[in-house]
Order: structure tokens, then C-alpha cells, then sequence
């Protein structure tokens, strides 16, 4: 096992490799002088034309590419993202600063989808072929077909503006005081995007569950005489989730993405939202550093999930 | 149980009396159509799918009016017999917009995901048959569009290309071939070991053709069933990209961009025919194509009997 993860581990490192060097690339095919977003804007201010170009002389831009490059990896490797082209701001700490709000909307939604996901996909399972399962898919299916923008503002319209339940977006306002206070702004953003991920998770987890009904040692179960919620749930789905928690763990991007647009429409403060101003505002440094650290956290994240998948299920072999 | 042996002994004998008397028909046609067109859900979803398709093919003959034209003089009028949609914030009517739109979003859809399984089918096809080196590198190039989340890369993409509509179908190709590239060629690497590979490399006929002329045909239906669910994913995307203001550029109707409007607080509270329905015919549309790609599945599917 202690092999198989540091033979894991060192295939990351040539993907890394790749996609700084890509987004590195796309960074110097874009508009916009290097010198902004690597230098702080405070010391540019103050500074005459020779005194700039001597910067961009000790900062290496007149470099040839690849030792741009590799001077910018060490910089990346030591925390330093650079600039925001447009507030002046480090990268490092805008993207810091967002990621609670996208981590606790993420998760919250991951949650949402998992409970909802596992326990439908196992009642449609267990009343295979009966209206409940029928009326399950298809609604599985409609939840698919729905964009989750278009979900979210019918949900913003229902229960934010017209029922009054929710707050209308935002996050943490200025009258809060305590952490649990801004409950009532997750609720909404996280239930319209765990809703959204559930029919995915349902129908793996029924198929899963499916495949595991028919094992023997189910008949065994059964032929014991054991109630039949009993065999279901304890020996049926525990081992049919196994799988499913593998599938949840590939959703991470999804997620990451996901929260994108939904962020958008409830003005949540994440990684997403600032991404998309970025976008908006061709403020490419940030555009490529964001890029670069979901990639990261896909590959972080995938590395984990392979490490998961060996020590759960002992026929997955180690080579 | 009692009940369902029952309905088939049923089932049975009334077969048995149609053979006898000689009027039992036998199906023409595929077995996979035949299959298909028992699904009532697939034969929901095709209807949902040409009635909108239709309408918007011929905009014209159910429209009058211009989805560009702009009114002052009725602006935001809620639905009416003239405008059966309402109108929008500069008077503009919204169901044609809806129909005009609707081309080109549907444009987007599949012209990315002929594209995308284009280029996906034509390298996988390839990549699993020969294998190699080749594959390598594709698997590889596959990898790295794949480790980046599929908003993040379009987002991504469109800054570095621009907004337009071209651009879009060149965006979406090239993050979806990926998918496709490794269906088709995990597709073709287990046909690459049945018999009549082998029967045809002995009689030396040019690999080209056992790939594309011999072996590819037989991989074909997942991948179809994969290209109806991409068509229904890049739609998706590209409504969520015009409601942005990042995909297709404001002044083309696209689906995306009629449901823009609702970014605007006060539109989203009041004037809901603005966005509401065309948000409608997305899903519905959307729904079609999934109805119609999971009877592909199963039609697809011989382990399934229907």
C-alpha cells in the first residue's frame, strides 16, 4: 500500500508539470504586460521608466520562455500567484479569501446530494419495476434536464422574494454576529445545487444496489429467514454503496464547477464568483491561477479517491 | 408474483392463437427500432424533440413578428394574443424570440457534438485499434482537458478566444472529444480481439479499412447514445454561458440569451413571461433528447430485452 502511494503520487507530478506549463503558456499568449500582476502595484507606482525596465530585467522577463517559466513555477511552488490586474491585490489572498464560502457551499451540497441520492436510489432499487421506481427516474430525469441556473431562480423567485423564507443572496451580512447566522443564506444555494446532483448519484447508487440484490449471499440472507428491511439495509446497501462513495468523490470537480453559476445567482462570495469577474474583466492572471488551482484540487482530489478506492475494495490491484 | 404469471400466460396464449390463425405478424425492421419504438418514453421524448425543432425550423410560419425588431411603444406587455410570450424590456417579442432562438441553440448543441464526436470517434477509433504510442499521447491529451472541471476550461477558453458564436462550437469541441475519444476507443479495443479481425489482418487488407470500414460500424451504438446525451449537455452549457453574458454575444437570440434578462432583480420578481418559459423549453427539450438517448441505451443494449 505504502508503495502503490508514493508510485501514485510521483504520476502527479508529470500532470502538474503539464498544466503549469499550459497555463503558464496561456498566461504569456494573453494581452497584458508581465511586469503587472509581478510586481506589487505600490512599488510601480513610484517608479520612473529606466527603474521599470530594470525591474523587468531582475524579475527575468526578457528572458527566453522556459526560464520564464521555470522562474514563475518556483515562485507558484513558494505561494507567490502574483497580481490581480485590476485591484493590485495577490492573488494568493483573493483566492484564500474565497475558498471557505466555496468549500462550505460545495460540501453543504455534497451532503444534500448523498442523503438524498443514496436513500431514493435505494427505495427505487428495492421497488424495481413498481410505480415508485418509474416515478423516481423519470423525476431523475427531468432533474437532469433542467439547467440549475434556471432551477435557481425559480427557487429565488419562489421561497426568497414571493414566501419571504430565504434571504435573496449574499453571505455573511453585516448584522450577523454569530457563525450559524448565515445558515438561512446557504440553505437555498446548497439545496438547488445538491437537488441538481442527486439524480446522478441516485441512479448509480440503484444500479449499484441492483447488482448487489442479486448476489448469493443475499438469497443466503433470505433463505435464513432474516425481515426483509434487515437484508436491504444491512447487507445489501452497505456493500452497494462502496462504489457510490467513489462516485461521490468524482464529483468534487463537478462540484467545483458546478458551484459556478449557482454562486452567480445567489451573489455567493466563492472561488466561482471571482472567477467569473475575472472572466468578465479579462483580468487574465487570476483567470489562469484560479484555473490552475481547481486543477490542482481535481488532482489532489483524484489522488485521494485512487488511495480510497485500493483500501476499500481489496480486489482493486496494487501495479 | 401470482399476478404477473398470470399476464404472461396471457401474453403467451393469445401469441399462440395469432400463430394459429395466421395472423401474427412479424416485425420488419431492427430489433434495436422495434425496442425503441415500445418505449413510451423515447416516443415522449421524440415528440417533445420535433415539436420544438419543427417550430423553430420554421420560425417563420408561426411567428410574425422579428425577434430583434425593437418596440418602444410595447414594451414589457405581459402575454397576450398578439404576443402569446409577452414582450421583453425594449419590446421585443418573446416567442419569437423563443423560436428564433431555438435555432441557435440547437445549432450549438449538435454542431458541437458532431464536432466533438467527430474528432473523438475519428482519433479513438484509431488509437484503439493500433494502440501505441499514438493512443499514449491522445490518452494523455485527454487526461489533461479532463483533470480540469468542463465550467472552469469553456470559462477559461472564452477568455483567451473571444465571445461568438463560432468560437463557442470550437470551445465545446474541444473540451468534449475527451469523453468521447476514450468511449470509442475502449469500444474498439474489445472488438479489436474478435475472430474476424484476425480473418481480415490474414487476408492483408489495409489497416485503415478493418479500423474505419470493418470494426468501427460495431461501435457504434453507445457512441450514438453518447453523441443525443452530449448534444443535451452542450445546450445546457450554452444557456448557462449566455445567461452569464459569456457565450453567444447579446444581440443573437439564443435560448441563453432570451433568459438572460433574468439576471435583472426586478424582471426575475415581475415580468416572469420574460424568462419563465423559455427556461421551460430548455428543460423540455433538454428532457427529449434524454428520453430519446436512454431508448438509444436500451435499444443499444442486447443484454436488456424490451
Amino acid at each position: 500500500m505504502f508503495a502503490y502511494t508514493i508510485r501514485r503520487f510521483l504520476t502527479l507530478i508529470p500532470m502538474i508539470l503539464i498544466m503549469t506549463f499550459l497555463i503558464f503558456l496561456g498566461m504569456d499568449l494573453t494581452p497584458g504586460d508581465a511586469v503587472s500582476f509581478m510586481a506589487s502595484p505600490e512599488a510601480m507606482a513610484n517608479m520612473s521608466q529606466a527603474q521599470l525596465a530594470q525591474l523587468r530585467e531582475s524579475l527575468g522577463l526578457n528572458d527566453p520562455f522556459f526560464m520564464r517559466y521555470l522562474t514563475w513555477l518556483g515562485g507558484v511552488l513558494h505561494g507567490d500567484f502574483g497580481y490581480s490586474l485590476t485591484s493590485g491585490v495577490p492573488i494568493k489572498d483573493i483566492v484564500l479569501s474565497r475558498i471557505p464560502a466555496t468549500l462550505e457551499l460545495s460540501v453543504a451540497a455534497l451532503l444534500i446530494s448523498t442523503f438524498l441520492g443514496t436513500i431514493l436510489g435505494l427505495v427505487s432499487a428495492v421497488r424495481k419495476g413498481r410505480p415508485v421506481d418509474h416515478i423516481l427516474t423519470i423525476t431523475g430525469m427531468i432533474g437532469v434536464s433542467i439547467p440549475e441556473f434556471f432551477l435557481g431562480l425559480v427557487a429565488l423567485l419562489l421561497f426568497a422574494i414571493n414566501l419571504n423564507w430565504f434571504p435573496i443572496g449574499g453571505r455573511l451580512r453585516p448584522e450577523y454576529t454569530v457563525y450559524w447566522d448565515h445558515m438561512k443564506n446557504l440553505i437555498l444555494p446548497a439545496l438547488v445545487l445538491g437537488v441538481t446532483m442527486t439524480a446522478g448519484v441516485m441512479r448509480y447508487t440503484r444500479s449499484s444496489m441492483l447488482d448487489t440484490i442479486n448476489k448469493d449471499y443475499i438469497k443466503t440472507a433470505r433463505s435464513k429467514g432474516l425481515p426483509e428491511w434487515r437484508i436491504n439495509l444491512v447487507h445489501g446497501f452497505r456493500v452497494a454503496l462502496t462504489p457510490v462513495v467513489v462516485l461521490i468523490g468524482f464529483r468534487l470537480p463537478i462540484l467545483i464547477g458546478g458551484s459556478v453559476v449557482i454562486e452567480q445567482i445567489f451573489q455567493w462570495p466563492g472561488v466561482g464568483n471571482e472567477f467569473l469577474g475575472a472572466v468578465r474583466s479579462q483580468n487574465y492572471p487570476l483567470v489562469m491561477m484560479i484555473a490552475l488551482f481547481s486543477v490542482f484540487a481535481v488532482l489532489i482530489a483524484s489522488f485521494i479517491i485512487d488511495l480510497l478506492t485500493a483500501a476499500l475494495d481489496p480486489r482493486v490491484q496494487l501495479d | 408474483m401470482l399476478n404477473r404469471q398470470l399476464i404472461l400466460d396471457k401474453k403467451m396464449d393469445r401469441i399462440r392463437s395469432m400463430e394459429e390463425s395466421g395472423t401474427f405478424k412479424v416485425h420488419k425492421g431492427s430489433r434495436g427500432m422495434q425496442k425503441m419504438l415500445h418505449n413510451k418514453l423515447s416516443i415522449a421524448g421524440l415528440v417533445i424533440f420535433s415539436v420544438i425543432m419543427i417550430t423553430s425550423m420554421f420560425a417563420p410560419l408561426f411567428t410574425s413578428f422579428d425577434p430583434l425588431a425593437i418596440d418602444l411603444k410595447a414594451v414589457l406587455q405581459s402575454p397576450s394574443t398578439t404576443h402569446w410570450f409577452g414582450t421583453d424590456k425594449l419590446g421585443r417579442d418573446v416567442f419569437s424570440r423563443v423560436l428564433y432562438g431555438g435555432r441557435i441553440s440547437i445549432l450549438v448543441g449538435f454542431g458541437s457534438a458532431l464536432g466533438a464526436s467527430f474528432v473523438g470517434v475519428l482519433l479513438g477509433a484509431w488509437g484503439g485499434f493500433r494502440g501505441g504510442f499514438i493512443d499514449k499521447v491522445f490518452m494523455r491529451v485527454s487526461e489533461i482537458f479532463m483533470a480540469f472541471p468542463q465550467i472552469i476550461l469553456v470559462l477559461l477558453l472564452v477568455s483567451i478566444v473571444g465571445q461568438s458564436m463560432r468560437n463557442l462550437i470550437f470551445i465545446f469541441m474541444v473540451t468534449g472529444w475527451g469523453s468521447i475519444y476514450r468511449m470509442t476507443r475502449a469500444k474498439m479495443l474489445s472488438i479489436r480481439e474478435e475472430e474476424y479481425i484476425q480473418a481480415l489482418r490474414a487476408f492483408g487488407i489495409h489497416p485503415l479499412i478493418i479500423c474505419y470500414k470493418h470494426m468501427l460500424p460495431n461501435a457504434l451504438g453507445p457512441i450514438m447514445v453518447n453523441i443525443t446525451l452530449s448534444t443535451a449537455m452542450f445546450i445546457l452549457q450554452e444557456a448557462a454561458l449566455s445567461f452569464l453574458g459569456l457565450g453567444v454575444p447579446l444581440q443573437i437570440a439564443t435560448w441563453g440569451n432570451v433568459l438572460n434578462a433574468a439576471n435583472d432583480l426586478t424582471v426575475l420578481k415581475s415580468y416572469w413571461w420574460i424568462w419563465l418559459p423559455v427556461g421551460v423549453v430548455i428543460s423540455l427539450f433538454v428532457l427529449g433528447i434524454n428520453f430519446i438517448g436512454d431508448g438509444l441505451r436500451d435499444a443499444a443494449d442486447p443484454s436488456q430485452q424490451g
